[in-house]
């Protein structure tokens, strides 16, 4: 048997139990009429205004702790318990919501729709996380979130994800910012909301598409370590630039790095930097050239996608429901459609003429013209800006913690001596008293 | 400081062979969940289905017998309700998972594949690069990375492009909402052309053609749906509709090769459960003729469904008038007057109070003026016309000629002048409003009164002449009426003093049109009879199109507009 056959066989095997797939729906109509009454349409009780004041008081003192344990205590342990602890709070108890990622969108809103005022904890939720790392690095990603909880909560044997493939990865993340602040701006719709991969398992139900990306996540989570925040976070963006500014950060080691290389390869997510070595002979005109090259080609890569985003205009305003209603009215009006959906039936319900509805749709896409080029400038932006650093060579002398990549969990202190050393200090310095 | 060292590499050292294989060992996973999901969905599907379907067979049978058991019944809902839900959850699952388990398989025999190959290859002594040129080699590899996450970037936005989007194609709405009347009187806007008087503004009209050989025949095309009503012409645009009992579509024809440039359906609402679409095989469902104002076209249904297009096919509006209750089925077709829609809605016998006027504005389709009517229901056409200056329209129907301010719907003047069911239209010539009782009698009327008129205003009655379908044509000198069997009749329009009659001998259901000094007269078998205009009758040319015809001819700037069963015919001169 060939190798081909032998693949086709196994995949035809393996999609034997997929047969009822392609099965057609056909239901008989019901035989009786049912009487069935609609409930009435019930609106549950605005949450009280001073549980959120909680949620916001909740938040700062997790991050204050959780900076102590961190820097001060450096304690895996304690924050590995403060990290399942805001899981419990702010994902399955708070439901997810209210959390800083999806607080970007509240922000953007606010700065590009008047009519919109942010919700105080929304502002506090997005703000105090950036002010945080500001000063102390990522200490709300490594043991505040809820997102990065749950994916840190299920990495059971991790596997290296070489440095040059996360340099590529990262890209997905400035994608996911730029769409979810262009479509919070302009598109009327909160994707960081409605896509995030882990709402449904904090609530216990949720868009099956989207079960199906979280739980895909965390499978992959068991063996990559925070996939999501690595490689799709909107606001570890954000706390990556932050942190680069950090006043304080994590240090591998309490004092003075002896380089004993044990802490090398221990972070699973790849954010543990390694002394530079020499410049290879002849490499260092070579680089000048290539980082002049960069340099040069930067605003043609900024121009050449924003452009590509202008033009995409259309397509993007198809996020907003008041383009795609229009679409949908206009195809049903020229009968290029068949039937009408409960949006065209509700738009029709309003007595407003399908002209009207067609010059706010239009409008609409001409406000993403100008959305598109700019989110298509700030990717070009973004992958010109990767290459020009990715041909900078810095020094570094000792093994350290990146400071925009280290989550700040504290896994490295154990594997420090220096660390190891400190402790025993410290447990002696107790048994002593 | 740079110093190679030769070693043996072993393949667990190998990042790229422990990336690909890790890699695998997801895929393989993921493959052996989705695979174990599908066989559990598999079984529930094909156990637990079948059971539950068995129980409710068994539970329906029981009801049968047992029908005021109202539990029963309640459980009997509740388990079709499960077996339904289940069914939609299974299904959707099924497609979900195969789709994942596609992929999984795929990432796991490519990666698979690749960490075979790797693995099957013998280790070899390799230089071992130290740790500056490793990082440069890293460096490199990031940029590369990057380069191809911008073009996984690139090709998704791509896609993104090559997703169809709806282009809002604007009506022609630039300058004023509607043409002037200048503009009208050279274009063919409605039933009969401007003022529904079947004059055309040209002269340069064929004489000579044959269907049956293709002579004079620019083109033909199909029409998709049946309909008697007649061709709109504007400029290079042709608009006429057709319907079936389930369908009601108006169509734009290409004037310069035929082509159909678009089709639009138009929608209708369900008819009441006591009620039924009540229409005879002679007037069919598509009896009125569309009417265009130069920007929009419109078009009316028995159906009672009445909607507006830009001249792209684009829908503007769409509004059900309710069932008329026409005995024959609805037939009027609609007239404009600036940027209004006219319809006439006569219905019932006239007691009830159902009949009525309305003026639909013809941007948004919202109703501009109504007027109540104590009419039956008629067949007639509307026409506007221009009195000293002042916009008249006019509506005949038994038994009044009523004329309305078109702008207003304020009635000016009625004459009790008509009986029966009046379908021939009303034109005016000589200064006079002619109008016809079928069977019985030509009225004409001077339309320059107010109120009730009967008795100081009607000018003539010719009792010699009352067709029942066609409307008369009139030059402004001869009055000419055709009956439905082929009676052809002329009379003086200054006193309806009759001149001639001539039996043409065929049946006759369009109504005739005047080209300079001819009168054209369509017959059912599609001959058409060309007349001299004048006080003695004298056939000049008789043209055969070799198809049926009951729409009335649509005259343009050298061509003539027919609508046989099947087929639009344009005649006319090659440019």
């Amino acid at each position: 048997m060939t190798r081909w056959a032998r693949i086709i066989l196994f995949t035809s095997t393996l999609l034997v139990p997929s047969l009822d797939a392609w099965g057609e729906l056909r239901f008989p109509p019901p035989e009786f009429e049912s009487g069935y009454q609609f409930p009435q349409t019930t609106t549950p009780a605005a949450r009280p205004v001073v549980y959120e004041y909680i949620d916001a008081a909740v938040l700062l003192a997790a991050l204050s702790l959780a900076t102590y344990l961190i820097l001060k205590r450096r304690s895996r342990r304690a924050v590995y318990v403060l990290m399942i602890s805001a899981l419990l709070y702010f994902g399955f108890w708070r439901d997810g919501c209210i959390c800083p990622i999806g607080a970007i969108q509240n922000v953007t809103l606010t700065i590009f729709d008047s009519s919109y005022a942010i919700p105080i904890t929304a502002g506090i939720f997005f703000a105090l996380p950036l002010v945080f790392t500001l000063f102390v690095g990522r200490t709300f990603c490594g043991a505040v979130c809820p997102l990065g909880a749950i994916q840190d909560a299920v990495l059971i044997h991790p596997v290296a994800v070489p440095g040059w493939l996360e340099s590529g990865l990262r890209l997905g993340a400035y994608t996911y910012l730029g769409a979810a602040v262009l479509f919070a701006a302009i598109g009327n719709a909160f994707v960081i909301c409605r896509y995030d991969p882990f709402v449904g398992f904090f609530r216990l139900t949720g868009n099956w598409n989207v079960l199906i990306i979280g739980a895909s996540l965390l499978l992959i989570g068991l063996f990559i370590g925070r996939p999501y925040c690595r490689f799709l976070c909107p606001y570890g963006v954000l706390l990556r630039h932050a942190s680069r500014l950090s006043r304080w950060r994590v240090t591998i080691t309490p004092n003075e790095c002896i380089q004993c290389r044990l802490c090398e390869g221990v972070c699973p997510f790849g954010a543990i930097r390694e002394p530079t070595g020499d410049w290879p002979r002849g490499e260092y005109k070579i680089a000048k050239r290539r980082l002049a090259l960069f340099l040069l080609l930067l605003p043609v890569l900024v121009v050449a996608a924003g452009w590509g985003g202008y033009t995409l205009k259309e397509r993007l305003a198809r996020v907003h429901p008041r383009v795609r209603t229009a679409e949908r009215v206009y195809l049903e009006e020229t009968g290029k459609v068949e039937g009408t959906t409960d949006a065209s039936n509700a738009f029709r319900a309003t007595g407003r003429t399908s002209e009207e509805l067609y010059q706010e749709a239009t409008a609409i896409r001409e406000r993403f013209a100008l959305g598109g080029a700019l989110l298509g400038g700030f990717l070009g932006l973004v992958a010109g800006g990767k290459l020009v650093t990715l041909s900078v060579r810095r020094r570094r002398t000792d093994y350290e913690a990146d400071r925009a990549s280290c989550f700040a969990c504290g896994r490295c202190y154990q594997y420090c001596p220096k660390e190891r050393e400190r402790w025993k200090q410290g447990k002696e310095a107790v048994a002593g008293r | 400081m740079t110093q190679a060292t030769e070693q043996t590499r072993s393949h667990d050292s190998d990042v790229r062979y422990r990336t690909v294989r890790n890699t695998a060992a997801v895929a393989a996973v993921f493959t052996a969940i989705f695979t174990a999901l599908l066989v559990i969905n598999l079984i529930g599907s094909g156990v637990v289905g079948p059971w539950r379907e068995n129980r409710l067979a068994a539970m329906k049978l029981q009801v049968q017998k047992e029908p005021a058991n109202q539990e029963l019944v309640a459980q009997v809902r509740q388990l079709d309700l499960k077996i339904r839900r289940d069914r939609i959850w299974r299904l959707d699952f099924a497609r979900k998972a195969t789709f994942m388990l596609l992929g999984s398989v795929v990432v796991l025999l490519v990666a698979g594949g690749i960490a075979g190959k790797m693995k099957n290859e013998l280790p070899r002594p390799q230089h071992q690069p130290d740790v500056g040129e490793m990082q440069m080699n890293e460096a490199k590899r990031a940029r590369l990375a990057v380069v191809g996450a911008l073009a996984v970037l690139v090709l998704g936005g791509l896609l993104v492009a090559m997703s169809g989007w709806v282009r809002f194609v604007q009506a022609e709405d630039s300058g004023p909402a509607f043409a002037t009347a200048e503009e009208m009187r050279q274009q063919w806007p409605r039933f009969r052309g401007p003022g529904g008087a079947g004059i055309s503004a040209y002269a340069n009209i064929p004489t000579q053609w044959n269907g049956k050989t293709d002579e004079g025949i620019l083109w033909k095309s199909k029409v998709p749906l049946p309909g008697r009503n007649s061709p709109v012409v504007w400029k290079d645009r042709i608009f006429l509709s057709g319907a079936d009992p389930n369908n009601r579509q108006v169509y734009c024809f290409d004037a310069t090769n035929g082509q159909l440039l678009w089709t639009c359906d138009v929608p209708t609402v369900p008819l009441p459960k006591d009620k039924e679409l009540n229409i005879m095989e002679d007037t069919g469902y598509a009896p009125s003729t569309v009417a265009t104002d130069g920007r929009r076209v419109y078009a009316i249904f028995p159906t009672g469904d009445v909607a507006g297009f830009d001249f792209h096919g684009r829908r503007l509006w769409h509004k059900n008038l309710g069932l008329p209750d026409n005995s024959y089925g609805y037939a009027s077709s609609l007239e404009t007057h600036e940027k209004l829609v006219l319809i006439q809605y006569d219905q019932g016998d006239g007691t009830e109070g159902k009949s009525r006027f309305i003026a639909l504005d013809g941007q948004s389709g919202k109703v501009a003026w109504e007027a109540k009517r104590e009419t039956p229901n008629s067949w007639t056409t509307p026409i506007v016309v221009d009195v000293a200056g002042q916009s008249q329209l006019i509506t005949v129907a038994k038994p009044f000629v009523i004329a309305y301010n078109p702008a207003t719907g304020a009635e000016l003047w009625r004459a009790e002048c008509v009986g029966g069911d009046v379908a021939p239209s009303a034109i005016h010539a000589g200064g006079l409003i002619i109008a016809i009782e079928p069977y019985s009698q030509v009225v004409a009327v001077k339309p320059t009164g107010q109120g009730n008129v009967t008795k100081t205003h009607v000018a003539w009655r010719m009792e010699d002449s009352g067709p029942d379908i066609c409307s008369p044509a009139s030059d402004g000198k001869y009055v000419y009426t055709l009956e439905s069997g082929g009676l052809l009749l002329c009379c003086n329009v200054e006193d309806g003093k009759k001149l001639y009659e001539m039996d043409l001998k065929e049946e006759c259901r369009a109504s005739p049109g005047i080209v300079g000094g001819k009168l054209y007269l369509l017959d059912m078998k599609g001959i058409m009879h060309i007349v001299q205009i004048g006080p003695e009758y004298r056939e000049t040319a008789k043209c055969e199109l070799g198809e049926e015809c009951f729409a009335s001819p649509a005259f343009a700037d050298g061509r003539i507009y027919l609508r046989g069963t099947e087929y639009l015919y344009c005649i006319g001169k090659a440019p």
